[in-house]
């Protein structure tokens, strides 16, 4: 073997040492990090008397709780998934003027903070209360978790088998129950497990509408008794709760549909024309963005404009550049810890989906019990305690689990002969990673991303908590003044938190144009 | 005993070894400075802590949130809080970080501005301001003002009533009439609110909110939530408050306060600003501006309010206000939270 071509080799295999050792270094931080909190809640909860823990798990109430929790969660994820992939289906599928329009607005409600929108909700209602109110306003607000993960599903739809279907005279409907479910079903199920555990770990909406859940119960212990180790011992079974329903997940997804062996990744739909169901969806679209979007909007605008206060206008730009920035570190830090775990997943590595689990199990836990277990652990490191740094981290630990789903559907969705073409050619393990399956995944893991980005510019617990002091963001600056119901000073800034989530929100969802390059050559 | 004597002295002993670690290190040129960890909203306390700063060249920082959460973050934080003051919307989140032995003793000179009945009996933390629970209720719609609370479980108020049982103002109204009353008198009590079937909320605000809108009758609340809410909707709105008789439970008195911690090395900048808390001019504008009493000139009135001496509330041990277990076991109990 010519000495040269030996040498490249050596090169090119350390490199792929190199790889290996780093993508086990990031899931193995991802783990580390996982396990922060939730030693923290162990450490608490040990420390208490066994008999104040059993009057609190044994009373009655309690079983109220676990059901409502429970019950909750699922009728809420039921609905979430089928608004979402109906507004998916509609907005991939059916020809719709101003489409990028419809769909940065379908995806923007989760940018607006729970308890912010609940409010609003209920200044239009104020009889609003209960269980199936918290049912509404919840699903109206998750919803977009499956919406953003069905589209990028249906992105890689291969839609040949869809023209086969069409030619055999399936209807749409059967179409989509034969071709587009078994395709995208792995996406819609990392969702739906998005929308449980925000229902799990939501406080604004069901504090306001008065439902008792295990976050409420956790929120009302630390505030009323101060008594950290029962909090600690809710938390653990809200832990133990999003646990099973994360296996639940992984049951429904399906390795075997995820690839498909096609080499032409991308054939081109052809949007539906039909007059009465262009109708039907744009009244869905309608109706959906008017109650998610357009009237939370228009009550914080008429508040605004009712009650005239003046704007501090240098306030609201440095709360606005300090929440870009510290959301936007905190999703960067979180997706390159959540790439290199969604490639190691790839390869069946068991680290990796242990990973990927305890960063899904810690994702249900409250703000409040994330924010005070980082601030026993950070407060002993004086020069890191409440720095940007410390925040950012914070963000990426939060969610992360937000990441990991879309990453990893993303990436799975590669088609794996076009790898196995690329090391044919003779590209390492790193090139094809590189030029073949991030590229590929790109849009899966953008809207990963943008998730991270907007729920950490809506994050209050933790932010308040962990912020430099004097760091005011937009989610702190609408607590300031909604925390002395003052709706009118604190609608600007949730206007403006609004309108920064929709840049990125309308940036990442206009017609992907590698796509379109790639359809028309 | 002997062994929390030991830990306490070996704490003095670290504190004061980082006290004169800190003490080395800071540069003298540096500008003197406190971290406070307020409860009370930015929008109420920061004009005074902008006059503070103006006249004492002291930079404050501030982190603002919410009383309960900053007390439960300076339990976790213990010894290595960065913070120096500890403000605090009511006596019960003081109380919580007091009961850990986070805060400094006062000094008498300062304890002295304020009646003994608004501090902490471990003289560790001091009110500021005074809260009082009212009933807020629709001019219109209610002609016989109750006299008591109790006549609040009268079968006439059925479905006209409006509460926060989560909030911690109702709680430590509840609290303070378990000590007042005893455990099984509040329950009665709490089992005949129960049956006339209130309106619960989250907030105070909600329940004036929900008077002005026409759906509620009459609710329990702090005595400037009125006034609050009519500035949030830039309008009068349809409700009003009232005392209960004079010394009725109903008429309790919750204050807000300041404390020290103990692992603060500023002690004397600290004690100039909880000083400046209780001046004459401070005092004055809290109940011109955020309508809360003072608890140094207990004769002023804030606007539209009744006299704070004419309100004649039980002796309520603010103290005890830390602990609200017993008191959320028992509207667990009675099926309110």
């Amino acid at each position: 073997m010519p000495q040269e071509l030996l040498e490249r080799n050596t090169a090119a295999l350390r490199k792929i040492g190199t790889l290996q050792y780093f993508l086990y270094l990031a899931s193995l931080l991802a783990v580390l990090c996982a396990a922060l909190p939730l030693a923290y809640l162990l450490n608490r909860a040990t420390s208490s008397d066994a008999d104040s823990i059993s009057t609190v798990l044994l009373r009655a109430k309690s079983i109220n709780v676990l059901v409502t929790t429970l019950t909750l969660t699922a009728v809420v994820t039921l609905g979430a998934v089928l608004v979402g992939v109906v507004l998916a289906w509609i907005l991939n599928h059916v020809s719709i003027r101003n489409m990028t329009a419809w769909r940065a607005a379908t995806v923007i409600p989760i940018a607006i903070p729970s308890y912010v929108f609940t409010y609003c909700w209920m200044t239009l209602n104020p009889g609003l209360r209960g269980f199936w109110a918290a049912t509404l306003v919840l699903i109206l607000s998750t919803a977009p978790f499956v919406t953003l993960a069905t589209l990028a599903a249906l992105r890689r739809v291969d839609w040949s088998q869809y023209e086969v279907a069409q030619t055999l005279g399936l209807n749409p409907l059967k179409t989509f129950f034969k071709i587009t479910v078994p395709q995208i079903r792995n996406q819609v199920a990392a969702g739906a497990l998005l929308v449980a555990l925000y229902v799990l770990s939501d406080f604004g909406a069901v504090a306001l509408l008065g439902v008792d859940t295990f976050t409420r119960a956790i929120s009302n212990l630390y505030r009323g008794s101060f008594d950290r180790s029962t909090a600690a011992v809710l938390s653990l079974l809200l832990v133990a709760i999003s646990a099973v329903i994360i296996s639940l997940e992984s049951r429904v997804r399906s390795d075997s549909e995820a690839r498909r062996a096609s080499t032409k990744i991308v054939a081109e739909i052809k949007p539906f024309h039909s007059a009465k169901l262009r109708l039907v969806s744009y009244l869905f679209l309608a109706t959906y963005v008017s109650l998610s979007l357009a009237l939370p909007l228009m009550l914080l605008m008429s508040r605004f404009i009712s009650n005239q206060v003046e704007l501090d206008f240098a306030g609201l730009t440095s709360a606005t550049f300090n929440t870009v920035s510290a959301a936007a570190i905190g999703a960067v830090i979180a997706v390159s810890i959540a790439l290199p775990v969604g490639v190691l997943l790839q390869q069946g590595s068991r680290l990796a989906k242990l990973a990927d689990a305890s960063v899904l199990v810690v994702h249900s836990l409250p703000g409040i019990v994330m924010g005070l277990a980082l601030v026993a652990l950070g407060s002993q490191v004086g020069w890191l305690y409440q720095t940007l740094g410390l925040l950012a981290f914070s963000y990426a630990l939060l969610f992360m689990a937000k990441g990991v789903g879309s990453v990893r559907t993303a990436l799975a969705k590669v088609p794996t002969n076009l790898l196995e073409i690329s090391t044919t050619l003779g590209q390492n393990k790193v090139q094809t990673i590189r030029r073949v399956a991030i590229p590929l995944a790109a849009p899966g893991i953008l809207s990963g991303t943008l998730l991270i980005f907007l729920a950490a510019m809506k994050e209050l617990p933790a932010t308040l908590m962990l912020r430099p002091t004097g760091f005011e963001t937009l989610a702190t600056e609408i607590w300031n003044y909604t925390s002395i119901s003052r709706f009118s000073e604190a609608a600007p800034y949730a206007l403006t938190l609004v309108l920064v989530a929709a840049i990125p929100t309308f940036l990442i969802n206009r017609p992907d144009r590698s796509e379109n390059a790639r359809e028309s050559s | 005993m002997k062994l929390k004597a030991r830990l306490v002295g070996l704490s003095t002993l670290i504190l004061a070894s980082a006290a004169l670690i800190s003490g080395c290190s800071s540069s003298p040129s540096a500008e003197e400075s406190l971290t406070i960890y307020s409860g009370r909203a930015e929008e109420y306390i920061a004009p005074f802590l902008q006059q503070f700063s103006a006249e004492t060249g002291i930079k404050l920082d501030i982190r603002y949130g919410d009383s309960a959460a900053l007390a439960a973050q300076l339990l976790e934080e213990g010894e290595n809080s960065p913070a120096d003051l500890f403000l605090s919307q009511d006596a019960g989140s003081l109380g919580a970080v007091s009961d850990f032995d986070l805060l400094q003793k006062l000094p008498s000179d300062l304890l002295t501005k304020v009646d003994a009945k608004y501090q902490s009996s471990k003289q560790d933390w001091i009110g500021v301001t005074g809260r009082v629970r009212v009933f807020a209720y629709s001019p219109e719609r209610v002609s016989n003002l109750p006299k008591s609370v109790d006549d609040l479980t009268n079968s006439e108020w059925k479905g006209r009533i409006g509460i926060a049982p989560t909030n911690g103002s109702f709680q430590a109204f509840v609290t303070a009439m378990i000590l007042n009353r005893g455990e099984s008198a509040t329950e009665q009590w709490l089992k005949g609110i129960q049956q006339n079937n209130p309106k619960l909320y989250e907030k105070n605000s909600q329940i004036v909110e929900a008077i002005d809108a026409g759906q509620l009758d009459l609710g329990l609340v702090n005595h400037y939530y009125v006034w609050e809410v009519s500035e949030e909707l830039g309008r009068s709105i349809k409700a009003k408050i009232d005392f209960f008789a004079p010394g009725d439970i109903g008429n309790m008195v919750n204050v807000s306060g300041a404390g020290i911690l103990k692992s603060s090395s500023k002690t004397d900048l600290a004690q100039r600003f909880i000083e400046f808390l209780l001046s004459d001019g401070i005092q004055k504008e809290v109940v011109n501006k955020t309508h809360e009493y003072s608890l140094v000139f207990p004769d002023l009135t804030p606007s539209g309010v009744p006299a704070f001496l004419e309100i004649k509330s039980p002796a309520v041990d603010l103290t005890s206000l830390s602990d609200l277990k017993r008191t959320q076991n028992l509207l667990i109990k009675v099926g309110l939270i």
